[in-house]
Formats: structure tokens, sequence, C-alpha cells
């Protein structure tokens, strides 16, 4: 793993706290029919550990620098996000998500 | 590289299309600890043996850097950078930072070894001198391959602060 993705792990993200976002996000119902919220989600389970041995083979071929290292697990940057604000509404053929949020 | 999931890709080959409404301040802290580590995951066989950043309550950032050179042999100075403008497309596209005090005028050798350090080894883009350190924002998201993302960027600024780095974007589609 890099040293500061370890060093990011290790400390719970502290280096990160006081990060805000406020506004809004727009997504085009193209990119939610492609399956953006599907993908957002398989991001958010990439930091759990694969335990199936029947992919290493597989991983070990195309990259085996790649092959045992586990990523960043955004639950644990869940778990320090305060909502203020999380309002969904859907225009034009886009769906709109007022965000507030911070972390910390 | 990983393959890119579809939306994912999709929204990177158009975002202006897919992220249209879009309109997000986003303010980004880094802590001192954190930029040290990254600061400490540089290449190795750099000039560069010590690099490390300082607090400051004010508007400034502090770099001690010790750094060896032919000749002048090795040398310590504590850099201190001033942020410049915020970054607007496509009229002032770089991240700029002058270097207000640090350098000494027998300095020159050391500086001209780390600007020919920077060229081979980071990307285009990060001009450095005795007076200022800047990077092109859209050359840096170009070569990460974030080309279509750089108009978005309506304004990206950096600050200094107390135990860290503030950098504050503005993200409009």
């Amino acid at each position: 793993m890099h040293p500061v993705q370890k060093h990011l792990m290790d400390t719970e993200f502290s280096g990160l706290e006081g990060t805000r976002f406020e506004g809004t996000i727009a997504l085009s119902d193209e990119l939610i029919n492609l399956g953006i919220l599907e993908a957002l989600a398989k991001l958010k389970s990439a930091g759990q550990p694969n335990t199936t041995e029947t992919t290493a083979p597989k991983v070990a071929v195309q990259g085996p620098s790649e092959s045992s290292e586990p990523s960043v697990d955004p639950k644990a940057l869940l778990q320090k996000l305060n909502v203020d604000k999380l309002r969904y509404r859907t225009e034009d053929g886009k769906t709109m998500v007022d965000i507030k949020l911070n972390f910390g | 590289m990983a393959e890119q999931l579809a939306p994912i890709k999709a929204l990177l080959e158009a975002p202006r299309d897919h992220l249209a409404g879009t309109d997000m301040w986003i303010k980004l802290p880094l802590g001192r600890t954190l930029i040290n580590e990254v600061l400490a995951a540089r290449p190795p066989d750099t000039p560069v043996k010590d690099l490390f950043m300082d607090p400051d309550p004010g508007n400034l950032i502090h770099i001690h850097l010790e750094a060896a050179a032919p000749v002048v042999g090795s040398i310590r100075r504590r850099l201190t950078f001033k942020p410049g403008p915020a970054v607007t497309f496509p009229d002032q596209p770089w991240l700029h930072l002058d270097i207000t005090e640090g350098f000494k005028f027998m300095d020159k050798p050391v500086i001209r070894l780390l600007q020919s350090t920077i060229e081979k080894k980071l990307p285009k883009g990060i001009e450095f001198s005795s007076d200022y350190l800047r990077i092109h924002v859209p050359a840096m998201l170009t070569k990460a391959g974030y080309q279509k993302l750089v108009p978005l960027i309506r304004h990206l600024e950096i600050r200094g602060g107390d135990d860290q780095i503030i950098l504050l974007f503005h993200l409009k589609a």
C-alpha cells in the first residue's frame, strides 16, 4: 500500500478533517441509467478485503504488484461524515442533489 | 491501470453533459502530518535529502528543505511560500506560490539541480525558480486523464493555515 494511503487509514483520515461540500450535484438520466449509483456503491465496497482464493491467479498474471493491496476503505470516511442537507429532485432529464456536508 | 466502470468512463468523457447543473464549493484542508507524509513519499533518488512542512497561522506555507548539489554541497533552507491568485479558466491556469524568503544568491546551483530533477521526475507543467513554484493545473489534469474536467473548475485556490494547507474549489457544469 502507498505510504500516504496507509497514513490516511492509520489516522482514520484525520488529515482531511474540516472538509466541506456545499452546493448541487446534477447527474444526467443517462448516467443514472448506466448505473452510476451502483458504480459508486461498488467503489464503496472496494475497501473490503478480498478473501476469495479463486481470483488471485488472474490478478497475479495482470499485475503482481497490485494483487494483494487493499485500497482505502471508504467506510472509515463515511463514519466521520456529517450531513446537514441532502435533498433529491428531478428535472429536465437529470437528478439534482442539493448537499451540505462536512467531514470531521 | 484498472478498467474504469462504464458510468465513470461516460462521465469523464462528457462531464459537461452528464453533470450539467452541478454547482459545488469544496473546501479541502490537508493536515500538516498528511502533507509531510506526501512529501516523505517522494522518489528516493533525488538531490532532496529532507523535506517537511511547518505550520503558519497566517496565509503562508513554510517548507524545510535539505538538498545536496555538486561543488556547493548540502544546504538547509526554510522556504516561505505565499499563495498567489486563484486558478480560473481559461484566464489563469497556474496554481502559483511565490517564494518570499529562503533561498540565497549562492543557491543557484541547487535551484538548477532541483529544476532538472522536477523536469525529469515530475509531469510537465511544474515550474520552479528561486522566486516561485507554479503548477499548470490543466496540464496536470490532462496528464492524469481528466482533461475534460478542466473547464468545470471555476475557482481553485490554495491557502496556508494553522497546521494545514486549504484547497478551495468551485466546480460548475
